[in-house]
Formats: structure tokens, C-alpha cells, sequence
């Protein structure tokens, strides 16, 4: 019987087509379809406007994607990027609502957004809570935290914020930039062990651990990574905004799951990678543009929204289970 | 100089049992040491508390001549032990060269994973097994496509990978064929020369005699004797592993009218099976033994629909029958009864009415729950049981362990089975519910049902069983009966010394 098991069946025909090959694929043509029914989409105004409504999703997701290879989840983003908001425009304002108090106010929105990853990833990796029901939970927290902060949308930011935010660094937008940024982190990250550990600690759990992997600080630096991107994402809304709002950010929650899912990575955990999460993000807001421009009715573009999403998770699911 | 391994007065607890009670254990550089014992001898639990695995209750384990007490298997491999994981410890979705070097990933200057390096350092791992599977195994290969001999491979080379001094490996050659077992055993040597320790655990005594300078023979616990190979043979050493022969009570033979075989295998063969003839008679109980995981399991899975078969044939009652699922199985009067009661019987949470009326739902395919005509039917094959309850309505969380299982194989009684499949359904069990488990089994077989019982403890094979046949890597090496049941001709074949 030996000889059937290790019956020569070579290994070498794995196919190296990249995960996120299908969510790439769809965007490109969901540009191009874009473009037809909207052919100013090209312009530097029009790219530029659509970037900074996808830019806080996108980042989002990149947090997300983390999480969820280490086969987790986390439902409280979008209450972060509104804990993180608020905490943002009110510190600024307390500091004296300057060009000076700005950096100050970032900064502890930044601190905010980790601290709360790392209180889900203490409770999901260190108390073995589901992150599911723990994050849900976190995530009412955070959001009343924000209203407590507050309670009713409000305060503005001073101009340098939102005008540096909407405006051109080095000819370049800054939200490019921002999106660049990314990029750069998602590939920086790739190339260090703790991305690969990660995806061992979702694959399986009892080879990870017999690998010598430490398993539950790689969960709890999954959580604070997304508590991060989180922040990051609130930062662009508040410049986006140029106010505080605690009960903004709703959607990034599904919305960041859907992108991580569209992009190629398995919600069970241990495949994928945060390259096609961004390719995820922008695939989302394309299919809301590209209902938009079609012209229909608009009773029905969040149902055909939820079923283009249906049709291209299926799409992904069944081209990855090959 | 002082020995590489030295392991004194060693005994681990868990809650009640005595895993351990007198490990011992004396390991010389640059020697292939083995550890040889039937199931539950302590083999595995001694082994892995050298590995960090585990730690110990009491007792000293001395490392080059040092004093050590590992908290984790991290620590044990910082002092140069590496363990080869049975279960292997690779991640499916990862490629080979990534799970060889999980968390020793070399890098460069940046901290970045040295992608180039990882791939020579794999390759050269990899060329260790050349002979025997050429450049087959690709280090950029996902794990979850090779075969179970190629992941046997990645895990070796994990293990070498560490440059460890100290080697566990837990039985390595599992999956391996001829060749790959003949490259294996090279390494080994060569290894042995440059002063590594190796501890060999396998499942078979002539791999043993071949590649092993000393043994340490363990038996209930403690080790038994300490010997070189050389100097001994493998009748003495299955002795040592038995101690007294336990001898099968004299049962009386069946008569000849109920020799006709009821369930019949022929050439059953799976990816995990080989060639596996059986019979068993109306009113008979066939014991399969052999050590764990040998295909026992398998084969009760298999003959229940729950585990494809994929060559031989399977009659019952003298029809030749493909048992595709498990609900063919249960419409052709087979019952399966599993010791992993939690995974495989239980309906959590559940009433034990529900926990009873499973499988008669199935056989009789019934559309609708008639409650007040299934209760007292359910009732009847439960107390003769003796299944304590008080009611029916209780989840089934409410009973012990020994209760539960005597609801659930009462769950198949109620389908009148012709065939009831055992799957070391005492795990776990108390003594006086595994008295009232066996009674009621063979009173099954008195009234005509075939049985096949397997069960890890070998005195319960010896006590029930009319015929054992035995085990060893999906193959059956030997059927005992008569004067050969007992459990020396057991453990020599668990061995599989025929």
C-alpha cells in the first residue's frame, strides 16, 4: 500500500496565478464600463473625486485582510473610524484648533485606533473569545465611546487639514499618495515573516503552534493592525468631511469584509493577501459608480449592488476552490 | 563525556492516570536509540516531554549532561531537539519551502524574507531524498497538493532544518514506501555519524533491527528493560513489551451452520487500506487489532460509507453491495458505533429521545416524528441497558460518558442491525460501564448479529473476540485464533512480525 500513497503524483503543477487575479480582472472591466457610460471618467477630477470616496474603504480593508488570514474577524471597524474621528476633531479643537494642534490630533486618533485593536485582540487571543461575538460587542462599545466623546456631529477642522487632504502634494493628489502609501505597506509587509506566520496561525492552528509560532501575539498584532488602518480610514473621512460625526463609518464593516473576500482571501483564514483587498475596495465602489452612471432607478441600485457582490463572491469562491 | 540524553525517575499525571510511572531513558551521542511499547505504554508521553511537549510530574532530564525543564517545544528546540510531529505540524496551504522554514525564515539585511536563500537551503533539504523522489517535490509546491509520503518528507526536512543534535522521530516512516524508508534510513546514518541522537519510534520491528544501536522497552508505564540490539532478537524484545501472556478465555466453537459469513471482504483496499480479506459469521465477534491507527479505524469508516473504498469487494448476506454513504449503510441493517462520541454520535444539546431516534428516523426513512409511537419503542431498547435517565427529555449532556454510549449504540439497536461496527467504543468509559458494554455486545452476537470490534486496549480484543485479526499499515499481517490469541502472537503482529 505504500506504493499507492506516494504513487508519483507531482507537486509542480500548482498554478501560480495570484489570488487577487479575479478581482483585478473585474475591476479592470468594471472601469471600462464605467468609462463608456461616463467617458469624463479619466479626468484628473473625476479620478481624483472617486479616489477620495474609496480611499477610507480601501484602507479599511487592508486592516481587515490581517485579520482575517490569521482567521479571525473584526466587526468594529467601522466603530473605530468613528471613535477615532471624533477623539480626532475634538482633540484638535481642545488643542487649540490651529494649524499646530493638527499633527496632535492625528496622532492621538492614530494611538486610539491601535488601542482599540489591541483591546479586541487581547480579548479574542488571549480570553479565546469568538472574535465574531467579541468584535460585535467591541464594536457597540466603541461606538458609544463616540457618542459619549460626541454626542452630536459637529466641530469643524481647520482649513489646512481638509485643504491639504483634498489638494496636491508634489503635483501628485493626496489621496494618490495615501493609496500609494499603502501599496508600498502591503508589499513591505509581504516580504516579512510576520505575514507568513499569520496565514500559518489561520491554516492550522495546531501546526503553527508545534512550529514554535507564537500564536496569540500574532492575533493580537493582526487586531492592532487593523485598529490602525482603521484610524487611517478615519483620518481621510475627517478630511473628507472636515468635521466629526459619530455615527459615520457605518458600512465599513461589511463593507471591508466584502472587499477582503472579493480580493481573493479566504474567510476561513491562512490564504490570501491584502493586494487584492485594495483591488476589493476599489471593485465595490466601481459597481455603485457603474449602477449610478447606467441610470437606474435608484429603488433598485442597492439591490443590484448586493447582487453584482453576490455573484462576484461566487465568482472568486468557486475560481479559488479549483 | 556525558550522554546526550539522560531521563531518570520521570512519571507524568493526567488528572487521575498514570501516563508515566518509571521513565527512564539513556541516549548516547551519535546513536540511533529506539523506544518500543504496545499502545499506551508511555512511549509518546516520555518522548514528548524530551521534546518540551509536555511536562513532567516528577523526575530529572539531563540534556549533555545538564539539568533541563522545558516550558514549551521552543525551548526544547533551543537546546538543539527537534521532534517529527505523528500528525505532522505543516500548513496545508502553505508552500514547502515556506512550512520548512516557518519562523526561521532566513533574511536579509531589512528583515525582509531571503527568498533566494530559502530556496537553496530548501533545495538542499530536499536533495537528502533524491534517490528517492528525484526533484518530485517542488519547493514552491503547495503542501495540500503532495502526497502523504512527499508531506512525510517536508516534515523530515523540517526537522533537519533546525540543525538539531537530538532528532524524536515519532513514526517517521509511516507513509513512506520501500525506497523512500532505504533514503530515510541513510540519512539517518549519516546524521549518526555526525554525532546527532536520534530517537526512533516506528511500528515495525524489523525497521527497528535495521537501523537501531540500542532499545528501551517500555510496558504500563515504565520502561522494562534497556538493551542493544545486537544482543537481542525480536521474540525476546515482543516478550519483553508482553510481559506474562495474557491468554483469550476457551469460548466454544460456533457451530457450523453459523459459519456462513454474514459480512465478507474481499481485497478491500483504499488510499489508507490494502488488501483487506475478512469474514465474519452471524453471531461472531472479530477483533482488529494492531497498533493505533493502522487502518482500523479506516476500515469500520469504510465499511459504513463514511470513507470511500476504492477497490475489492464487500458482500453481505451473500450480495455483493457498494456502500456508497452512510444512510446505504444504515438501510442495509449496518450500525456504527464510534468512541469519539462528542464528533461522531452525539447530537449536542439535544434530548436523549432525539439522541435515541437518530438512526430509526433513517432506516425506516421517515418523514414525520411520530413522538408518542417512537417513545416507548426507544424506551424498551434503552433500559436493557441498563441506561440511567430520567427522562427522556434530558439533554443528552446530562449522562456520563458510559451512558451516553449506551444510548448510542441503543440508537442502532432499535434499527435491528445484522452488522454492528465498533470503533473502540470504550474510550473513555468507566470500568463498570465497559462490563455492562461488553455484556450487551455479546449478547448481540448470541442472537445472530455480526460484530466488529475494534479497540486500542488489547486485553479487550483478548476477552471479547472469537478471532482477532491484526493490523499494521492498513494491511491485515495476521488473523489470530484458538491457541494463538493471546497477547504475545498480539503485539509480535502489531509489529508486524507475521
Amino acid at each position: 500500500m505504500k506504493s499507492i500513497l506516494s504513487a508519483p503524483k507531482s507537486g509542480s503543477t500548482v498554478s501560480k496565478r495570484p489570488v487577487w487575479l479575479v478581482a483585478f480582472g473585474s475591476l479592470v472591466a468594471l472601469v471600462l464600463i464605467n468609462w463608456f457610460l461616463q467617458p469624463s471618467f479619466f479626468d484628473g477630477m473625476v479620478m481624483h473625486s472617486n479616489l477620495t470616496t474609496f480611499l477610507p474603504l480601501t484602507l479599511v480593508a487592508i486592516g481587515q485582510t490581517f485579520v482575517i488570514m490569521g482567521g479571525d474577524i473584526d466587526l468594529s471597524v467601522g466603530s473605530i473610524a468613528a471613535l477615532v474621528n471624533v477623539v480626532t476633531v475634538t482633540v484638535i479643537a481642545m488643542a487649540g484648533g490651529d494649524a499646530a494642534s493638527v499633527p496632535i490630533g492625528l496622532l492621538t486618533g492614530l494611538v486610539v485606533g491601535v488601542l482599540c485593536g489591541v483591546f479586541n485582540g487581547l480579548l479574542i487571543s488571549y480570553l479565546r473569545l469568538q472574535p465574531m461575538v467579541a468584535t460585535f460587542g467591541t464594536g457597540i462599545i466603541f461606538s458609544a465611546l463616540a457618542l459619549w466623546v460626541m454626542p452630536q456631529a459637529g466641530l469643524s477642522v481647520p482649513e489646512v487639514y481638509w485643504m491639504t487632504y483634498s489638494d496636491f502634494v508634489l503635483g501628485v493628489p493626496t489621496v494618490l499618495w495615501i493609496l500609494i502609501a499603502g501599496f508600498l505597506f502591503v508589499l513591505f509587509m509581504q516580504r516579512r515573516p510576520f505575514e507568513s506566520h499569520l496565514k500559518a496561525v489561520g491554516g492550522n492552528r495546531a501546526g503553527a503552534f508545534q512550529s514554535g509560532i507564537n500564536m496569540s501575539f500574532v492575533r493580537l498584532l493582526s487586531f492592532a493592525l487593523c485598529g490602525l488602518f482603521s484610524g487611517f480610514a478615519a483620518l481621510c473621512l475627517t478630511g473628507e468631511t472636515a468635521s466629526g460625526d459619530p455615527l459615520i463609518g457605518q458600512s465599513l464593516a461589511m463593507g471591508s469584509i466584502s472587499a477582503v473576500v472579493l480580493g481573493g482571501t479566504m474567510l476561513s483564514g491562512g490564504v490570501g493577501g491584502a493586494i487584492g483587498s485594495i483591488f476589493g475596495a476599489l471593485l465595490l465602489g466601481m459597481i455603485g459608480n457603474v449602477i449610478f452612471f447606467a441610470g437606474l432607478p435608484f429603488e433598485f441600485q442597492t439591490l443590484v449592488q448586493g447582487l453584482i457582490v453576490l455573484a462576484a463572491l461566487a465568482g472568486g469562491v468557486l475560481v479559488a476552490r479549483k | 563525556m556525558s550522554s546526550a540524553i539522560t531521563v531518570r525517575d520521570l512519571t507524568k499525571r493526567f488528572d487521575k492516570v498514570h501516563a508515566l510511572t518509571d521513565g527512564r531513558l539513556t541516549v548516547e551521542r551519535g546513536e540511533i536509540h529506539a523506544l518500543l511499547g504496545a499502545n499506551g505504554c508511555g512511549k509518546s508521553t516520555l518522548s514528548k516531554i524530551v521534546a518540551g511537549a509536555y511536562a513532567p510530574t516528577s523526575g530529572t532530564v539531563l540534556i549533555d549532561g545538564k539539568e533541563v525543564s522545558f516550558r514549551s517545544p521552543r525551548d526544547a528546540e533551543e537546546m538543539g531537539i527537534a521532534l517529527f510531529y505523528q500528525e505532522l505540524s505543516l500548513i496545508p496551504k502553505m508552500s514547502v519551502e515556506a512550512n520548512i522554514f516557518l519562523r526561521r525564515e532566513p533574511r536579509n539585511g531589512v528583515g525582509f524574507i531571503d527568498y533566494a536563500k530559502m530556496r537553496t537551503e530548501t533545495l538542499n533539504l530536499l536533495a537528502m531524498f533524491k534517490d528517492a523522489i528525484g526533484d518530485d517535490i517542488q519547493p514552491d509546491a503547495l503542501v495540500a497538493d503532495l502526497t502523504p509520503g512527499q508531506r512525510q518528507i517536508v516534515e523530515i526536512c523540517k526537522v533537519y532544518a533546525k540543525n538539531p543534535s537530538i532528532v524524536i522521530m515519532d513514526e517517521a516512516t509511516a507513509a513512506l514506501d520501500g525506497r523512500q524508508v532505504k533514503v530515510f534510513f541513510d540519512i539517518l546514518r549519516k546524521k549518526r555519524e555526525e554525532g546527532v541522537s536520534t530517537i526512533f519510534i516506528s511500528h515495525r520491528l524489523d525497521e527497528v533491527f535495521e537501523i537501531c544501536d540500542h532499545a528501551t522497552i517500555m510496558r504500563n508505564g515504565a520502561v522494562v528493560a534497556e538493551t542493544a540490539i545486537a544482543e537481542t532478537t525480536t521474540e525476546d524484545v515482543v516478550h519483553m513489551m508482553v510481559g506474562d501472556v495474557k491468554k483469550a478465555p476457551k469460548r466454544q466453537a460456533l457451530d457450523d451452520e453459523g459459519k456462513k459469513p454474514l459480512l465478507k471482504l474481499e481485497g478491500v483496499g483504499s488510499n489508507l487500506l490494502n488488501d483487506v480479506s475478512l469474514s465474519v459469521a452471524p453471531g461472531e465477534i472479530v477483533g482488529l487489532g494492531g497498533l493505533q491507527g493502522q487502518g482500523q479505524s479506516t476500515l469500520l469508516r469504510s465499511l459504513f460509507g463514511a470513507l470511500p473504498i476504492t477497490s475489492g469487494t464487500v458482500w453481505l448476506n451473500n450480495e455483493q453491495v457498494a456502500i456508497r454513504k452512510p444512510a446505504d449503510a444504515v438501510r442495509r441493517k449496518v450500525a456504527y458505533v464510534s468512541g469519539d462520541r462528542g464528533p461522531d454520535a452525539a447530537l449536542p444539546g439535544r434530548s436523549i429521545f432525539e439522541n435515541l431516534a437518530a438512526a430509526i428516523l433513517v432506516s425506516e426513512k421517515r418523514k414525520l416524528v411520530r413522538a408518542k409511537e417512537l417513545r416507548p419503542q426507544l424506551a424498551e431498547v434503552a433500559s436493557a441497558f441498563k441506561t440511567k435517565y430520567a427522562r427522556m427529555t434530558d439533554a443528552i449532556g446530562t449522562l456520563s460518558g458510559g451512558n451516553q454510549q449506551k444510548i448510542f449504540i441503543a440508537r442502532w439497536l432499535a434499527t435491528n442491525p445484522k452488522v454492528i461496527l465498533l470503533d473502540d467504543p470504550t474510550k473513555g468509559i468507566d470500568l463498570a460501564a465497559k462490563a455492562d458494554l461488553f455484556a450487551l455486545i455479546r449478547k448481540l452476537a448470541e442472537s445472530g448479529v455480526a460484530v466488529l470490534l475494534y479497540s486500542s486496549e488489547e486485553s479487550e480484543l483478548l476477552d471479547n473476540c472469537d478471532r482477532i485479526a491484526v493490523f499494521n499499515d492498513g494491511a491485515v499481517v495476521t488473523e489470530l485464533s484458538g491457541a494463538e490469541m493471546d497477547s504475545f502472537h498480539l503485539t509480535r503482529a502489531a509489529y508486524g512480525e507475521a
